[in-house]
């Protein structure tokens, strides 16, 4: 929901025309991955935090293994980010008028970025939700590890739409290598911050 | 032959200690009540010895056939009930149970979790969403969720809460079945429920 | 190490920065090829980033000792490592800034030197609010070590996606310590400089474990009553 109305707001005060086409591929890649980034950590930071206001977190350290509850929860964050992009990339592109000259790198670029998002922020989640004043240490915590990421991300989108010869292909490689670094070293450290 | 050792456990919060220097030991087939005032630690040794909280000092071992259950396998040994423990409100009884038997690695039969169910009354409800049920079924379930996976150690905090007459008889035939075959500590204040166990250790001394 | 051996450290590394700081401003002369007398900031800001580099990599290691071994020591090294190291973060930005004004005319251009310092700024921003918002002594210390390992496996992408966005004016050749472009002079006291900084981290970090063991010997005495 949130993601629509900011999707909207900016639609709705830029509109297609505004911005010269020159400067376009670079603001487009800016504004989509700001309201893919904000929309998906409202999200996000929910799921381990769900489990802690239910009284749900014992019984799950109680009966399941620490790396499958990383695995399932790491697994339904994708699952939201995917549903999430679905709604909000072909929105964005009818509504902006965003010209994509390499849809297929393009459509790797948003996959492989919505890999590292949900593998960068499940672990923070996990803590998030034993301490105090958890949204906002969310956000705070979740930023600076994405921060990398979401660079290569608008990166990568602004060369996958407007390059030349689909130069966006080594961003997508990077926001992989991210994606699965990040999960390998979570999944190592889960089970310190789970068994705590 | 299951052992439970609690050797000279303490712990504090910050500065406030809770307990300190608690020991024990439990064979198969003993059951032990653990009583103290409000506040004295009874969860929070139940918590301890279920691997949840760390104590401050001391250490809990659990033996099956004299070999030391390492701390990461404790939990397939372990079944526990209490208070704070929920169980997910969006699923019915049944599900609830087929998620417990999916993540513990427990083959899952309808048929075997509706016996089970059948022990605490539950059968009648078994479809319907557990966040309609009132908090004595809840407490039903809960302790079926203990015994899924029939566990040689039995935490048992609190277990009458919430429950009638009938519950609290089979909260009475779970405690002797369990002592054919494991150990069952028992926090609680309630003197029926203290009756239940052999030896008591009183938290408040 | 004794009281009167941190005496004497004490008394030596002040009269050694005394020196280097007299030396460099007095007697080194201004490297050819920058406006004025700017070039001399080297001898503060390049020690500076150096003992914030060594301080956040101390920081990292003494994190993980600590989630191995869970000794309280590893994580008051941990600690007081990654607040020095913050402290000489900050430093060198701000000389940093002051150079680029100075040389480039503006405070600030998103060179990827200061792209990435900004990016460990910010790590270590939230690494100390983590580590205020979780109220067990235990879970703090575990999470901040987690932290700690999972914001420093970030850092290396950083280097490989900076560079494709912009091109650094840095100036590294011209100053490097091991370059031509500096003469003997300026090495020895440039050197001179970075064991001084050197020396006074060791000394703060010293103190800051010490106040930090002494603070927390106070709470278990208060248990121990």
């Amino acid at each position: 929901m949130f993601a629509l109305t900011t999707l909207v707001a900016v639609s709705f005060s830029i509109g297609s025309f505004r911005i010269e086409e020159s400067q376009r591929p670079f603001l487009y890649a800016v504004l989509l991955w700001i309201i893919l980034v904000f929309s998906a950590l409202s999200g996000l930071s929910r799921s381990f935090v769900k489990e802690q206001e239910s009284g749900t977190m014992d019984i799950l350290k109680l009966s399941a293994r620490p790396q499958a509850v990383f695995l399932g929860k790491l697994f339904f964050n994708l699952s939201m980010l995917g549903v999430l992009e679905l709604i909000i990339v072909p929105a964005f592109i009818l509504l902006m008028g965003y010209k994509i000259k390499f849809p297929g790198c393009f459509v790797a670029m948003m996959v492989t970025g919505g890999l590292g998002l949900g593998a960068g922020t499940t672990l923070v989640a996990a803590m998030i939700a034993q301490a105090n004043a958890r949204g906002a240490l969310f956000s705070a915590l979740s930023f600076p590890l994405l921060l990398p990421l979401i660079i290569t991300a608008i990166k990568g989108s602004e060369r996958a739409a407007y390059g030349i010869s689909a130069a966006g292909w080594p961003e997508v490689k990077i926001a992989a290598a991210y994606a699965i670094i990040m999960v390998t070293v979570s999944l190592l450290l889960f089970p310190l911050i789970w068994e705590e | 032959m299951c052992t439970l050792k609690v050797i000279s456990i303490g712990k504090h919060f910050s500065s406030t200690i809770l307990f300190k220097d608690v020991s024990f030991v439990l064979n198969s087939g003993d059951v032990v009540a653990i009583t103290g005032w409000n506040g004295s630690g009874k969860s929070t040794m139940l918590r301890i010895i279920a691997g949840l909280v760390r104590p401050s000092a001391g250490q809990v071992e659990m033996f099956c056939d004299n070999k030391p259950i390492p701390k990461k396998a404790r939990r397939q040994y372990v079944g526990m009930v209490a208070p704070a423990l929920a169980l997910y409100d969006e699923l019915t009884a049944l599900e609830n149970m087929e998620f417990f038997c999916r993540v513990r690695g427990v083959a899952y039969d309808r048929k075997s979790c509706f016996n089970i169910l059948e022990r605490v009354d539950l059968v009648k409800h078994a479809e319907k969403i557990c966040g309609t049920f009132s908090s004595g079924m809840k407490q039903r379930l809960k302790l079926v969720q203990a015994l899924i996976h029939k566990p040689p150690f039995l935490l048992l905090d609190e277990p009458g809460c919430n429950l009638d007459s009938r519950g609290i008889k089979s909260v009475k035939n779970i405690i002797s079945d369990q002592r054919t075959c494991g150990i069952t500590v028992i926090a609680s204040n309630e003197k029926r429920e203290v009756d239940y166990a052999d030896s008591i250790v009183n938290l408040s001394n | 190490m004794g009281r009167i051996k941190v005496m004497i450290y004490k008394i030596l590394l002040a009269i050694w920065m005394n020196l280097i700081i007299a030396a460099v401003f007095l007697y080194v002369e201004p490297a050819a090829g920058f406006p004025g007398e700017v070039s001399r900031i080297l001898f503060f800001h390049v020690p500076m980033a150096w003992v914030a580099t060594l301080a956040f990599l101390l920081s990292m290691i003494a994190s993980s000792v600590y989630l191995i071994t869970r000794k309280v020591s590893a994580d008051f090294l941990a600690q007081s490592s990654a607040e020095l190291g913050f402290l000489f973060c900050f430093l060198a930005t701000v000389t940093g800034s002051i150079f680029a004004k100075a040389t480039w005319g503006s405070f600030w251009n998103w060179d990827p030197r200061e792209t990435s310092i900004v990016m460990l700024l910010m790590i270590y921003g939230a690494y100390f609010v983590l580590r205020s918002a979780v109220p067990d002594h235990e879970k703090r210390r575990v999470f901040a070590g987690v932290y700690s390992i999972l914001a420093f496996c970030t850092v290396p992408f950083l280097v490989f996606i900076v560079p494709r966005i912009t091109s650094s004016l840095h100036p590294e050749d011209t100053l490097n310590p091991a370059g031509p472009g500096m003469d003997m002079k300026t090495l020895i006291f440039f050197l001179g400089s970075l064991c001084a900084y050197t020396a006074l981290f060791v000394w703060m970090l010293r103190l800051k474990v010490r106040m930090l063991r002494i603070m927390d010997n106070e709470q278990g005495v208060k248990f121990k009553i």
